[in-house]
């Protein structure tokens, strides 16, 4: 455990809240993904494709909206325009003569009553000479006489019969121009009207694109003839430079409409050109207004975004919240059962599938009980029983029924142990037992076969059952070579003492029946049959030192240990001879065969 | 949620903070009051959504017939006292010196000429406004009036020497009566003072007809003049409407109400905060030949109707 865990454990407050940061960073966070996904996702996508599509068709609505209102504005500006000419038409209606001055001076008059835009209006022979010259501000004056034949108005009438002039400001404020018109019939002669422009602002602020959108004017250097904010046209050239730019723009570009700054202010813009007068109408919109209903879209997305983010933050905290009870109690439950507190039992009722798990935790802790409690009882049982035996507690009752199974029996005792305790004091006999149990369950134990009893100075040992393992003769041999090995080091150090005692095993190999037999409250289990009764023979016709194994055991055992044929006995209970045979491998000791060095085969160690 | 609330109430706390905030508007005029021009620059205010007493304060200060008596209230005047000032007619004279407030005027002279902007496109300074072009109009007056009367030939002028630009006008004056063989009969005057004097003068001398040059003087005693010309049988030709309806046979001039209508939204630009320098001077396009019949057949058959009347804006019953 590292320093900082055990300051962890002594300081639970901490320890609590270390939790609840890394179920804020799990849980809750697993929650705020996942309703931030189902929430705010499609809403993001939804408003994206909206935003998409509704700027499509804003801009190709606004596009369109634009070119038919510059056209019409166009439209309007040439009716004005024709409006004039045609007015003007009427007062060159009637050939001059020598006293016709009169009346032109009335049709002129009437006609600047007719006309608000004309100024001043003069007209002029058919030899181009001014006859008449009517005006606004100035004093009318008949018959001049001045020559105006050579004048661009006149000239420009007579060719084309309506003349259009420059604009030209007056002051470098006031925007002018002169409009010529001339009959077919040169005798009428030629008026010559000068014209305010500013009254071309009428036409114009009737404009409305939207709320904010308008249409102006300019000339074909740029400079501004008409617009709905009348001091912008008085300003002069000011602002001049951005109309040229914006109207080359247009045109060179071939595109209906253009995007740009206009006075400060990102407008879309489209061109129509007046092209008898050489000006050029553009319709404008800013930017702002033409897609405010796409922004006001956009607004009302986001606002639906944040509060679906607000939902999502606030149900995962929410939910977060509601697991984290559970959770703490399961956790805490749980960390208590792993202590071993097994009667310990989590209530929860949230009536979902953490109460489910709860209730499993419980049952957990109750069979974690039921087992602790079991196998303390076996713990118990193999002080009292050989392990495999208390062992099988655990293991399906069947096993510890009778029935017919192979097995090995090993029966082993010591010789003269009779005559050493007629003469040995208690202490001595018991001393002697003890180290002999000690050592004979030390070997039985490593060689994992079932000690099925102790008798006094005789131990019955059986392999191969209950449980069943593999090659059970060898390892009762193996089992019996150790038992000698260790029992005729104990037996040395008796003689030392003056105690003459020897150690012999007898093993047999076969079926028998093993099972448990006793009666209620006390039983035992243990093997029996002619096998058992042979390998006790065995073991009682062994000399100290001597390993007498059946021939089933001699041939298991062929490849791996070697065995002497004594020859054959008849041995009580059996028919016939048993053909007996003698371990002679890995034995020491008084009386081995292996150690004495006696020949194999030796009947005299037969003493029958 | 309440930060959304906070996002929208602000622009309206904002809008509301400036509604509260009062303009003050200085009114300087030569005439006097009730000024049927000041009624026209108010109801323009109102046009503009502005409404006396609760976002805009118009005050006005009068000095009948005498600019000089204006020039010590401009003296007194410090940058904040007023938002802006608007001068009718010579007041504009002593507003010169005004430097630091915006000025807006309506004169008949030229603005450039007095020196109060560098040009009619760009005045460049803290004054911009309206020139009535009464210098180009003097002679056309004459004209009309001849036209109406053809009888026409001596011609009482009379004309208020303190107004700025008397003398060019007289001089225009001048030229169209000769150019039209009319004797032209200059009766001068200064201010109120010598108005009546004026008015006898007028009708000692053998004039057949009377031109009034529009001016505050004139115009506060409109009606005396036209009751005078009625009982003198004198055709009086005038400047502005004001004096037709006073009873005036013919006036020409641009529609004065019109123009500080106009001018109004010149004042609520330049409280929007636009700088005079970059508001061009404007020019009246539009000139109104009013009839008063009621005072015309008073001469019967001495006036060539026909002649005006198809030519009349507006005729007066």
């Amino acid at each position: 455990m590292s320093l900082s865990e055990r300051k962890a454990l002594r300081s639970p407050p901490r320890r609590a809240y270390m939790w609840w940061l890394g179920l804020r960073r799990s849980l809750g966070f697993k929650y705020l993904v996942t309703l931030f996904t189902a929430v705010v996702l499609p809403l993001t996508m939804g408003a994206a494709g909206e935003a998409w599509f509704g700027y499509r068709d804003q801009s190709r609505h606004t596009s369109d909206v634009l070119q038919l209102q510059s056209r019409s504005a166009a439209e309007r500006i040439d009716a004005f325009a024709d409006e004039i000419s045609d007015q003007l038409g009427w007062a060159v209606q009637f050939p001059w003569s020598d006293g016709s001055e009169g009346t032109h001076k009335m049709d002129a008059l009437r006609l600047l009553q007719q006309v608000p835009a004309i100024l001043s209006l003069v007209l002029v022979d058919q030899n181009g000479i001014e006859r008449v010259f009517v005006s606004r501000t100035r004093l009318n004056v008949v018959g001049r006489g001045s020559d105006m034949s050579n004048d661009a108005a006149v000239l420009g009438a007579h060719a084309n019969r309506v003349w259009y002039g420059p604009v030209r400001y007056e002051q470098d404020s006031e925007p002018y121009m002169r409009i010529a018109v001339a009959r077919e019939l040169a005798t009428t002669g030629v008026a010559v009207a000068d014209i305010n422009l500013k009254l071309i602002w009428e036409v114009i602020a009737a404009i409305r694109i939207g709320k904010t959108g308008y249409a102006i004017v300019v000339d074909d250097a740029g400079r501004l003839i008409a617009h709905p904010e009348i001091s912008l046209v008085l300003r002069g050239t000011a602002g001049s430079e951005d109309y040229q730019r914006l109207k080359q723009t247009l045109s060179g570009r071939g595109a209906a409409t253009v995007t740009t700054v206009v006075a400060g202010e990102a407008s879309i813009a489209a061109a129509t050109s007046v092209s008898k007068l050489g000006w050029t109408v553009i319709a404008l919109q800013p930017t702002g207004e033409a897609y405010a209903a796409l922004r006001a879209g956009l607004w009302r997305s986001l606002v639906l975004i944040c509060i679906g983010t607000l939902i999502a933050v606030a149900l995962s905290y929410v939910l977060a919240m509601r697991m984290a009870s559970p959770i703490r109690e399961l956790e805490d439950g749980a960390r208590r059962i792993g202590r071993g507190q097994f009667d310990h039992r989590i209530t929860l009722s949230s009536g979902d599938e953490l109460e489910k798990l709860a209730a499993r935790f419980n049952e957990m802790a109750g069979e974690l009980a039921a087992s602790k409690q079991k196998s303390e009882r076996i713990n118990l049982l193999k002080r009292f029983l050989a392990p495999q035996v208390a062992e099988l507690i655990e293991t399906p009752q069947g096993l510890l029924e009778g029935k017919q199974h192979e097995v090995v029996v090993v029966f082993a005792d010591l010789r003269g142990f009779t005559a050493f305790s007629s003469r040995a004091d208690p202490e001595a006999i018991i001393a002697a037992l003890r180290e002999y149990y000690e050592a004979v369950g030390v070997v039985i134990t490593a060689h994992e076969a079932t000690l099925i009893q102790f008798a006094g100075d005789g131990v019955m040992i059986l392999l191969n059952a209950p449980l069943a393992c593999t090659d059970p003769a060898r390892k009762a041999v193996q089992l019996a070579v150790d038992l000698q090995a260790a029992v005729q080091l104990l037996a040395r150090g008796w003689s030392a003492k003056g105690y003459a005692m020897g150690f012999g095993v007898g093993i047999a190999m076969g079926p028998a029946t093993v099972g448990t037999i006793g009666y209620e409250g006390r039983l035992d289990y243990t093997a029996v049959g002619s096998t058992v009764n042979l390998a006790s023979r065995l073991c009682d016709l062994a000399r100290d030192g001597q390993i007498l194994v059946d021939f089933i055991v001699a041939e298991r055992v062929a490849g791996s240990i070697s065995t002497d044929f004594l020859g054959e006995r008849a041995i009580k209970g059996f028919n016939g001879s048993t053909r007996i045979f003698a371990v002679t491998a890995g034995l020491q000791g008084p009386g081995s065969i292996g150690a004495s060095g006696r020949g194999a085969g030796e009947s005299a160690l037969l003493p029958l | 949620m309440a930060l959304l609330a906070g996002a929208l109430a602000w622009p309206l706390a904002a809008r509301a903070q400036e509604a509260a905030r009062k303009r003050r508007i200085l009114w300087l005029s030569t005439a006097s009051s009730p000024d049927p021009f000041l009624d026209g620059f108010i109801e323009g205010l109102r046009a503009q959504g502005y409404v006396e007493g609760k976002n805009v304060i118009v005050q006005s200060r009068y000095s009948p017939g005498d600019p000089q008596g204006l020039r010590a209230i401009a003296s007194e005047l410090k940058a904040g006292d007023v938002d802006l000032i608007v001068s009718s007619g010579p007041a504009t004279r002593a507003m010169i010196a005004v430097r630091d407030i915006p000025v807006l005027f309506a004169q008949s002279g030229d603005p450039v000429a007095l020196g109060i902007v560098k040009s009619l496109a760009q005045p460049g300074t803290n004054f911009t406004g309206t020139t009535f072009l009464s210098l180009a109009l003097a002679g056309k007056r004459v004209e009309l009036l001849k036209d109406i009367f053809p009888k026409l030939r001596r011609l009482a002028v009379l004309s208020n020497r303190d107004h700025p630009g008397e003398p060019s006008e007289w001089k225009a004056t001048q030229q169209a009566a000769s150019a039209l063989g009319i004797d032209a009969l200059y009766i001068p005057f200064s201010g109120q003072g010598e108005f009546e004097a004026a008015l006898k003068s007028v009708a000692e001398t053998p004039a057949d007809a009377l031109l009034v040059f529009p001016e505050p003087v004139t115009m506060v005693n409109r009606g005396t003049i036209a009751r005078f010309a009625a009982k003198q049988r004198l055709p009086s030709m005038f400047g502005w409407s004001e004096y037709c309806e006073a009873g005036g046979l013919l006036s020409y001039g641009a529609n004065q109400r019109a123009t500080y209508f106009l001018l109004a939204k010149y004042a609520d630009r330049i409280l929007r905060g636009e700088r005079p320098a970059d508001l061009p001077v404007v020019q009246p396009e539009k000139f109104e030949l009013v009839v008063n019949l009621k005072t015309a057949r008073l001469f019967g058959e001495d006036l060539d109707l026909s002649s005006i009347l198809f030519r009349a804006s507006r005729v007066l019953e």
